[in-house]
């Protein structure tokens, strides 16, 4: 049994700042690290190897420094590693990188059997949550997203047994393999690399494929295989800050006139929000 | 204008404005780009300077001054690739427990509006068991017609029985635009609709409207967590689908004396679910406020985190007939639920009045909460990015001005002054 995680190097978006002066984004220098719900994902399949066989295979489609964020998962306990790498799949929306995913998946299932696909819940940087619903019609596979624990596999029947959230319910359920997960934070925290992890992370030989090893369709990678385009990009207009009362030149006085001035400036939201009516609609 | 040594004109990257988006490497045809330090650089001795990058650049960053010869897509195209028959706007109309989510009704409105200036109509994509009532008011919410999926099969959700009856339906149908919303069923279906169909889907969107001279949707959403706005186009597939976060549209006004058409779909492929739902846990009742529904909400940050405080918050909240909510770091302490968190990775809320207590204003919670019409902060620190967004601050331990501000308020409230006397 082969488990293959998709694993995508992303900006810190936490270091990502905006240039105040021509309102842009600056991305120049920001650090980059391992989708974090992926690590996630990766800790998940190994655990999965240790309890019932199997081995671990992660994948990336990037450039060729995502190479980095493999040797991380390697160190955590991953078998092997594929970068997916080409200039032909640069610029790929999600349709088209769920097709070059499905395609490398095919690949490693032709060598050997995959019966799990993991993937992160979302990127932190295209957040879109799309890749792996594709990668999972793509391929034929059950699809359960947000999972957020894996109880249990039943190597005989085949099938898998998962927790996963939804909006104000979690669903217990039994899925028939092969299966792709999307996994939530809550599924739990890498480990931390030991040393013998890290020494064969760092001697591990990947491999690298292009468009060529996985027999792509040209038409359906990359920049031309995208339906979507990116207009645009632009920040955000900035919200303006009002009036700030200061409390340290009197409690009482700061606390009054700011009321003063939102029961007489905001006179309509204040008497929507207070009026009998809707107060019973959010009781 | 840079030159390279051969003395041919070339392209320059911005690496300033430049966002590392890939959009110019997978567009040069001598290959001639790479992403270094995250941004895009360009090999000079290797660049050829045809400026095709430059027109796919969508942050602007990259300076080309040789006029380009753009490619203009003839209405001819479009007939022969089949994009012409493809007309109306599609709503997907979500169903839970027998009840329509209000996002559906959302986008049917924002629908409507899309629809006046593609001048053509709005149709519900409904799917269900015994939904003929949710149909009959997604006319009169706006819908001119519905078309009803309904098999018993379509009692609980799964994304592959869903996914496969809506791909059909879109087949048939030939909606040019199809909107869903991102809840977590809507994020769960959208792909799997999107992937079958081989179109584009663009996710979250927070605005959305037609190109006056293209006719085409320009899908607008936040990314880098939510750092940046993208605008997409999907230009030549159809349906141009988009999934919207609750809360982002304004609700329509139902008008019960509306008409329209129910048009009941035929279909018998139901595929088979491959999954069975042996439980459903509801989260208990201190769980099941609903941030997104409030209209006040008094939203708790780590500068306010000791629980032994959280009663006054609650009074407060209660005082304006609001709920608490609270930033991430309180869910992580394990202090309140996760349906209470607002952020990128909580809920959107767009209350119409925000109340931020001893939050800070970090990115990723910003974008959970800037549709709110108006904003308060109450900090200690008159430099936390919080105030400086707020419409209204008050700088000063919560722990005074909480109790403060609640006086304030009863005094202020009419009604709540006479209760108060009669209790
Ligand atoms: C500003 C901007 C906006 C965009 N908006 C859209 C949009 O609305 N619609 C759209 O279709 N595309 C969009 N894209 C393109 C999109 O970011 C890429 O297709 C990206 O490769 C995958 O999408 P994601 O980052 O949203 O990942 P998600 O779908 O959120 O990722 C989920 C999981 O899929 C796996 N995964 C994703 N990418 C990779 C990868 N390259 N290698 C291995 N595993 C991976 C990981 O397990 C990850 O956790 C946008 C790009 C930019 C720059
Ligand atoms: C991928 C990712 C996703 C994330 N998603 C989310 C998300 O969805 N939602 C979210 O909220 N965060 C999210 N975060 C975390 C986010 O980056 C911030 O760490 C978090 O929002 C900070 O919460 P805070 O403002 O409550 O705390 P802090 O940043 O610690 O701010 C506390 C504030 O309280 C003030 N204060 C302290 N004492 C007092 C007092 N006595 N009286 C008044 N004021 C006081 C301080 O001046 C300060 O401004 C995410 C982070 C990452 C990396």
């Amino acid at each position: 049994m082969q488990i293959v995680c998709c694993v995508k190097q992303v900006p810190d978006t936490t270091q990502v700042k905006i240039d105040p002066a021509t309102n842009t984004l600056v991305r120049a220098g920001v650090e980059s690290i391992c989708n974090p719900y992926d690590l996630v994902a990766v800790e998940a399949a190994v655990k999965i190897t240790e309890k019932y066989g199997g081995s671990v295979s992660v994948i990336t489609m990037g450039i060729p420094s995502a190479e980095v964020q493999l040797r991380e998962c390697l160190s955590l306990g991953a078998h092997q590693a594929i970068l997916v790498s080409d200039r032909a799949l640069a610029g790929a929306d999600t349709l088209a990188t769920s097709y070059t995913l499905a395609s490398a998946i095919q690949k490693l299932n032709e060598i050997d059997p995959v019966q799990i696909v993991m993937c992160g819940k979302q990127a932190i940087d295209g957040d879109t949550a799309q890749t792996g619903p594709g990668i999972a019609t793509r391929l034929g596979f059950t699809q359960l997203t947000y999972v957020s624990q894996i109880i249990g596999l039943d190597i005989q029947k085949q099938t898998i047994t998962v927790r996963r959230e939804i909006e104000n319910a979690s669903q217990i359920i039994e899925a028939k393999l092969p299966v792709m997960l999307t996994v939530e934070l809550e599924l739990g925290a890498a480990r931390y690399a030991t040393l013998p992890g890290l020494i064969k992370a760092i001697k591990h030989e990947i491999k690298v494929w292009g468009a060529k090893e996985l027999s792509c369709t040209a038409e359906k990678c990359g920049l031309k295989g995208s339906p979507t385009s990116v207009k645009t990009i632009f920040a955000p207009p900035p919200r303006k800050g009002g009036p700030v009362y200061d409390t340290t030149e009197g409690m009482d006085q700061a606390v009054n006139s700011l009321l003063d001035t939102l029961f007489q400036k905001e006179a309509a939201i204040m008497s929507e929000i207070l009026s009998n009516d809707s107060k019973v609609k959010n009781a | 204008m840079p030159k390279n040594s051969e003395g041919k004109d070339i392209a320059e990257v911005n690496p300033k404005k430049c966002s590392g988006c890939q959009a110019c490497v997978g567009e040069c045809p001598v290959g001639c780009i790479d992403i270094e330090d995250g941004v895009a650089k360009i090999t000079a001795e290797k660049c050829i300077g045809c400026g095709k990058c430059v027109m796919v650049c969508p942050s602007d960053a990259i300076l080309f001054d040789k006029p380009i010869k753009k490619k203009v897509v003839k209405p001819a195209e479009f007939v022969e690739s089949g994009i012409a028959a493809y007309k109306g706007v599609a709503v997907f109309i979500e169903v839970k427990d027998g009840v329509a989510a209000d996002v559906s009704w959302e986008l049917v409105g924002k629908g409507r509006e899309l629809a006046h200036k593609l001048n053509t109509n709005v149709m519900g994509f409904l799917v269900g068991h015994n939904v003929k009532s949710i149909a009959a008011e997604a006319i009169s919410y706006g819908c001119d017609s519905v078309y009803v999926l309904d098999n018993s099969a379509f009692e609980t959700y799964v994304s592959r029985v869903y996914g496969a009856a809506l791909t059909e339906l879109c087949r048939q149908v030939k909606p040019e635009v199809f909107l869903i919303g991102a809840s977590s069923l809507g994020r769960d279906l959208s792909s799997v609709i999107a992937t079958q169909l081989q179109t584009g889907l663009t996710a979250d969107c927070t605005g959305l409207d037609v190109d006056p001279q293209e006719k085409l949707l320009m899908m607008t959403r936040p990314t880098f967590g939510g750092n940046i706005m993208a605008t997409i186009y999907c230009r030549n597939h159809r349906p141009q689908m988009s999934t919207v976060r609750p809360k982002v549209f304004k609700m329509p006004k139902r008008d019960p004396a509306r008409t329209g058409e129910i048009i009941p779909f035929k279909y018998d492929n139901v595929v088979e679910p491959l999954i069975e739902i042996l439980e459903t846990i509801k989260m208990d009742t201190a769980n099941l406020v609903d941030i997104t529904h409030s209209q006040v909400l008094v939203v708790v940050g780590k500068g306010a985190c000791d629980s032994k405080n959280f009663q006054m918050l609650e009074e407060l909240a209660a005082l304006l007939g609001g709920s608490v909510a609270c930033s991430r770091p309180l869910v992580e302490a394990g202090l309140l639920p996760y349906v209470r968190q607002v952020g990128q990775t909580g809920k959107t809320v767009a209350p119409k009045l925000y109340i931020g207590i001893g939050v800070s204003g970090a990115v990723q919670h910003m974008v959970g909460m800037q549709g709110s019409e108006k904003v308060m902060a109450i900090n200690n620190d008159k430099n936390a990015q919080m105030v400086q967004v707020a419409d209204y601050s008050i700088i000063g331990d919560y722990v005074k001005v909480v109790p403060e501000l609640i006086k304030g308020l009863k005094a202020r409230i009419p009604n709540i002054q006479t209760q108060g006397a009669q209790q």
